[in-house]
């Protein structure tokens, strides 16, 4: 690539620019985290330096505000819809990618029409459905309809076609099954893939909202972030331990991303290749 | 080989078996509830009861001020947010990509940080970070760039840019990351052939580097303005439902709110369901036509 010359001003320019923005970007973290530490006057007045309430704010959270069932309730959703999800999806990837037929072609386009419909329209007549299944208010009636996602059908498809045939027909004379190719040839050798759908999957679930808002009624079966949105709902808020909470829903997604930045990225960005 | 045509079957049976599990749900969780809208649209509830009132959610819809005024928020979000957007993302990717080459790893990682956060916890934040007495307001207030703290949340106008401030916040990075793949993919042969023919830096960026990201511009722009018609989690928690007094009310929440907060009722919300799936339909073709032909 070609090195763009600037003088020293413009690089002093750029730098300022570049660190405004990275400020801007990481400033709210520091302060959620510090916000834990202070009482909610503080949290909200812009201290920014950690005070000595984290314990008491702590303690409000998980007794008062039940921290823990709701953590608990948010991972066990999210856990199960990646499991499921998953694969159900990548089942169904390999079979229209290395299975080919023409019936196939046509149903895996009509799968895709899916993606241009808006949320808001789909959760209406859904929640009629779940709501005749008696399911409202529970946790399946969350995991249920995340668990088949035509966007991630397509994105482990368009995955799966980097895998050689000629492998499969390999394993086939050596007298492996269809089963056998796909769970111990193909899935060892693409995990890379299966993560970056697998955390996908796990946020969507983690951070959705309108649909637990729409079906989770009782107090003991909320997610996070309606949890989160409810501490908000009440006349005097407690910063504090809503400091607590915001951070706690914001942990996991932030050290996944840590960890496995590829992934990451490769499962957000998976659209465009 | 005579075993092909039954080898044949069999693989074509493995094939509807591996799909099989998904296409249910997909009957169960998209098609089937495509088709019962079609019902839905159709009738009006009064409390369990409802009736058939054919076109009647249509035309109810068409005196529902409110509900246009929503629909007007959400192209003017989308009008003055997504180009700042992706104006803002392609100016930091082109820094990274050829000004400062050093720690780009690192920025790339942190402007990439507010992508973590789920809509309703920056909601939640910002909500916090911009009440009348918090930091932002007390932060101008003590450098003295205010003499009165700015309404925020408050005021029609504040508020709206109070939306547009946390979209921009939450989603630039995310873009830059992809305008900076997409910079990394372009040839460099192509610079260098430039650079010999004598092109400024301006002419470069706007001959080669630009219509090469088109595809990736317009993907962006796509998907925020699909993102932007479905605005929900923000003006629901960070400007409380869509607050002060509809000002940041948006279809999707107006939609929300008549099928469970005011009236109950899922056929008229059904039918102004249908006016986002047109709408966003329409926008994606429009983009993808206007923006797709150069290449």
């Amino acid at each position: 690539m070609a090195v763009v010359r600037y003088g020293s001003f413009g690089r002093f320019v750029l730098w300022i620019l570049l660190l405004a923005g990275a400020f801007l970007c990481v400033f709210p973290f520091f302060w959620m985290a510090v916000g834990t530490t202070l009482n909610p006057n503080d949290v909200v007045r812009g201290i920014i330096v950690p005070g000595h309430e984290f314990r008491l704010n702590l303690e409000k959270a998980v007794k008062n505000e039940n921290l823990l069932l709701y953590f608990f309730n948010s991972m066990k959703i999210a856990l199960l819809t990646v499991l499921f999800g998953v694969t159900v999806n990548a089942f169904a990837a390999f079979g229209f990618e290395k299975y080919r037929s023409k019936v196939r072609e046509g149903l895996f386009a009509v799968l895709l029409l899916a993606l241009i419909i808006p949320q808001i329209a789909l959760v209406l007549p859904q929640f009629r459905l779940i709501a005749y299944f008696r399911l409202l208010d529970t946790h399946s009636a969350i995991i249920l309809p995340g668990v088949m996602s035509v966007f991630i059908i397509f994105f482990m498809r368009q995955n799966f076609r980097m895998f050689p045939n000629e492998i499969m027909e390999a394993a086939r004379v050596d007298g492996a099954s269809e089963s056998r190719i796909f769970v111990g040839i193909v899935f060892p050798s693409m995990k890379a893939s299966f993560a970056s759908a697998a955390i996908y999957v796990f946020i969507m679930q983690w951070n959705s909202y309108l649909w637990p808002l729409m079906t989770i009624l009782g107090n003991t079966k909320k997610t996070l972030p309606i949890a989160i949105s409810s501490l908000m709902r009440v006349y005097t808020i407690e910063y504090g331990a809503l400091m607590i909470v915001v951070c706690l829903s914001v942990l996991p997604v932030l050290v996944l991303f840590l960890a496995m930045q590829r992934q990451f990225v490769a499962g957000l960005l998976g659209s465009v290749k | 080989m005579k075993t092909t045509g039954a080898f044949y079957r069999y693989l074509n049976r493995i094939g509807w078996l591996y799909i099989l599990p998904a296409l249910a749900l997909y009957c169960a969780f998209m098609a089937y509830p495509i088709l019962s809208s079609l019902f839905l649209v159709t009738r009006k509830w009064k409390g369990f009861n409802n009736t058939f009132v054919g076109l009647g959610n249509f035309v109810r819809m068409s005196h529902d001020g409110v509900f246009w005024q929503a629909l007007g928020h959400n192209f003017f979000f989308m009008a003055i947010q997504i180009p700042l957007m992706i104006l803002l993302a392609l100016i930091l990717a082109v820094i990274l990509n050829q000004g400062i080459k050093r720690y780009r790893g690192a920025f790339r990682v942190i402007y990439f940080l507010p992508c973590v956060t789920s809509l309703v916890a920056y909601s939640v934040l910002f909500r916090m970070l911009l009440q009348t007495n918090g930091l932002l307001n007390n932060l101008f207030l003590n450098l003295h760039v205010l003499s009165q703290p700015i309404p925020w949340l408050s005021d029609s106008f504040w508020a709206k840019m109070t939306i547009i401030m946390g979209l921009t916040w939450r989603w630039t990075g995310y873009n830059m990351v992809f305008f900076l793949v997409g910079l990394q993919n372009i040839d460099t042969d192509i610079f260098e052939a430039a650079e010999v023919d004598g092109a400024s830096q301006a002419r470069k960026f706007f001959a080669i580097t630009l219509p090469l990201l088109v595809p990736v511009i317009l993907f962006s722009a796509v998907t925020s303005t699909s993102g932007t018609m479905q605005l929900f989690d923000e003006p629901n928690i960070l400007t409380w439902e869509g607050g002060p007094s509809n000002a940041t009310m948006t279809a999707a929440l107006y939609i929300y709110r008549q099928a469970f907060i005011l009236n109950s009722d899922f056929g008229y919300a059904s039918a102004l369901s249908y006016v986002i799936v047109v709408i966003t339909g329409v926008l994606a073709y429009v983009q993808i036509k206007l923006l797709g032909r150069r290449d």
